[in-house]
């Protein structure tokens, strides 16, 4: 009982993550219907810039503060040069190369200064020795925060969306956006709104990470990314339930196989799961098959 | 005019070529070259110029004593690959053309080495690999080495006997994790084989991960769960510092035995004061109590030559442990080279590597060094020794495990 709550428990905190950069992702699918590839290396620039700024002295709250408004800042710089000039080119799917292509040159870049070697990335709140009783479970402290911090912005980004002004004119953007424009809704402001939140929601993933390895290097992110688009695809993309159920269920899946099944194993779970959701459910969990009107 | 200065232009150019020539064959003659390759730049030159330094004081040590045979010593090419393997193969190919050049030194990792490694096999040359833990890099085939090829490197199967032994004669039930690379599926393999040889009972689970993974709490949970009473690990420092902190999320209080990324700085700050207790293993040389002379000799150079620097360490009283892998090694290659060519009393490539197997009991600064027709490897896992992680008066510090 106690190794399967202990599996359970640590691939809902793991799966939690996931969704956050699945939240994330969906975010940009939202607005200009494009995912952000580079994704994972905002997630490390944050976590080393985070770093970096504690290095030089700056305090954990400032330091973590700006890590993480430096991947919200780099997603504006991502939008206007690998997005917005691919997108006036009709159904280009050129995207998908140059946010990636970016995301590799923000490794090559963070690499070059920092080198290509972990450096260590310092406890904040608790370190791995704390822990929390829970029905005889040993609980992380560590694991825990994660899993509040993740749940709670997953809420209140899904309040934003729902009960404010910009997170209504972000889904008439996502509705249709030549109709959101028409009825003057500021569409481009909104885009970049988008893209900002992204990179921040991804930059706080990094950090929440790197709390959890100890260690962040040029490569970290880059696999997290592309668990948490397994993610989205599972949960159905665009969908903020389908974000949490699809992270914290491939969170539990890999565990519970790497648990029971075999540890190799557990690493080709995400991508059995892609495999499976896309050849029966294309439109994953949650989401609605999309009807083009001719 | 125009024509008699062209023709004059030409003359002179001749004329130039022809003494340039003739001061290459000259130089030939009158000094002893070698070539090196090596990550002397980039994110991995720890190792890489470590390497250059190391060869550098061999060098002077020779010179110092009149050169080899009364020939000079030089390092007569010397380019950078850092650590990747394509340039490798370009330098290695002009370190190959070269005809001048006596002995080669290679790249400072497993990767680079084994893109160059067929080439310089095939040239005959004597090839010296200082850092390439891969045993293939000098055995193609076990017990075969390549008879021009002869390392200086901790290999991985010397490596996995050391910690098998030291395994089997302290725990009961073996727990292995390791990473899902070559190094780390043929460093599990190793030690799963040793540790039947050495008497000890199969490990009681066998468990991967990928490198750099954020999480590892399943593989950990289920050597919790069959019972291990020692979490026995092959893989890198910062992999090393998760698993460490996911053993202690788990409260999975046994010892941590892992290989020589137990001792690298990414496992001691990532890991902080998990580290206490921890046990790696490494070449102990610059571990012991008191240095012997000739590492002492060696550290003595150093330090004249280029200060305590980060090679050396933080203090600044003693080099640190990690010296022996990243500068020392090349040290000692670049001296059983020289060795070998004044054994040899010739530049010839087989009659240099057939004077090399010869050394016998040769001391070095890593070990006393023995060769054969059939051992090419100069580190034996006597010269390797466990190390622990110990505090005492708050200061975290490494101590050489006695047996």
């Amino acid at each position: 009982m106690h190794f399967v709550l202990q599996l359970i428990f640590s691939g809902v905190c793991v799966g939690a993550v996931y969704a956050l950069i699945a939240m994330g992702l969906s975010l940009t699918f939202w607005t200009t219907r494009t995912l952000n590839f580079g994704q994972g290396s905002l997630l490390m620039t944050a976590s080393v810039a985070t770093v970096a700024l504690l290095g030089a002295g700056m305090p954990i709250a400032f330091a973590v503060l700006l890590g993480v408004l430096l991947a919200g800042g780099l997603m504006i710089v991502a939008e206007r040069i690998a997005i917005r000039p691919l997108l006036k080119a009709g159904d280009s799917m050129g995207w998908v190369v140059s946010t990636l292509g970016l995301g590799i040159f923000l490794q090559g870049f963070v690499s070059t200064v920092f080198g290509s070697q972990a450096i260590a990335f310092p406890s904040l709140v608790f370190d791995s020795l704390d822990f929390v009783d829970l029905a005889g479970v040993q609980v992380s402290s560590q694991y825990l925060a994660v899993l509040g911090l993740s749940l709670t912005l997953m809420v209140a980004m899904e309040l934003f969306l729902r009960r404010s002004a910009w997170g209504r004119a972000v889904r008439a953007v996502s509705h249709d956006a030549d109709a959101a424009a028409l009825a003057g809704i500021p569409v481009r402001r909104v885009i970049v709104l988008s893209f900002v939140a992204s990179g921040v929601l991804a930059g706080i993933a990094g950090v929440m990470v790197a709390q959890i390895t100890g260690t962040v290097d040029p490569g970290f992110g880059f696999n997290l990314m592309v668990l948490g688009f397994v993610a989205a695809v599972f949960g159905g993309m665009g969908n903020t339930a389908g974000a949490l159920v699809g992270g914290v269920s491939l969170g539990v899946i890999e565990k519970l196989v790497g648990g029971y099944v075999s540890t190799a194993a557990e690493h080709g779970m995400a991508f059995a799961i892609l495999m499976v959701i896309l050849a029966i459910r294309p439109q994953g969990l949650f989401g609605r098959k999309e009807f083009t009107k001719v | 005019m125009h024509r008699r200065s062209v023709i004059g232009l030409i003359g002179a150019a001749a004329l130039t070529a022809t003494i340039a020539l003739s001061v290459g064959t000259a130089a030939a003659q009158d000094s002893i070259k070698i070539g090196m390759t090596s990550a002397l730049t980039g994110p991995y030159n720890e190792y890489g110029e470590g390497g250059r330094r190391g060869v550098e004081l061999a060098i002077e040590k020779w010179n110092a004593k009149g050169g080899i045979n009364g020939k000079k010593v030089e390092l007569a090419m010397l380019l950078d690959d850092q650590l990747v393997p394509d340039r490798a193969v370009q330098n290695m190919r002009r370190l190959l053309d070269n005809k001048d050049l006596v002995g080669i030194i290679g790249p400072a990792g497993s990767g680079p080495t084994l893109a160059v490694i067929e080439m310089a096999a095939a040239d005959g040359r004597p090839y010296m690999n200082p850092v390439a833990q891969t045993p293939t890099v000098t055995y193609p085939t076990p017990g075969k080495p390549r008879p021009n090829v002869f390392s200086f490197a901790l290999q991985n199967d010397v490596e996995s006997t050391v910690l098998a032994r030291y395994v089997a004669k302290h725990f009961k039930m073996p727990g292995l994790v390791h990473e899902s690379t070559a190094y780390g599926m043929s460093g599990a393999d190793m030690i799963d084989k040793e540790l039947v040889a050495a008497g000890s009972i199969a490990p009681v689970a066998v468990e991967s991960y990928n490198q750099r993974t954020q999480d590892v709490t399943a593989q950990i949970a289920r050597l919790q769960r069959a019972g291990a009473d020692v979490v026995v690990c092959v893989g890198l420092g910062a992999d090393l510092a998760v698993i460490r902190r996911t053993m202690a999320r788990l409260n999975y209080k046994v010892p941590l035995v892992a290989s020589n990324g137990a001792l690298s700085i990414p496992y001691q700050e990532a890991a902080g004061d998990l580290v206490v207790g921890t046990r790696g293993s490494m070449v102990y040389v610059f571990g012991e109590d008191t240095l012997n002379p000739a590492a002492q000799g060696f550290a003595d150079a150093y330090k004249a030559k280029y200060g305590a620097d980060r090679w050396w360490g933080n203090d600044p009283q003693r080099p640190q442990i990690f010296m022996s892998l990243s500068v020392s090694n090349a040290y000692d290659a670049a001296d059983v080279l020289f060795e070998g060519i004044k054994r040899a009393n010739s530049t010839d490539p087989k009659a240099i590597a057939t004077a090399i197997e010869g050394i016998q009991g040769l001391r070095g600064v890593n070990a006393t060094y023995s060769f054969s027709p059939a051992k090419h490897h100069a580190i034996a896992p006597e010269d390797v020794a466990m190390f622990e992680y110990a505090k005492a008066a708050d200061k975290i510090a490494l101590k050489i495990v006695k047996e």
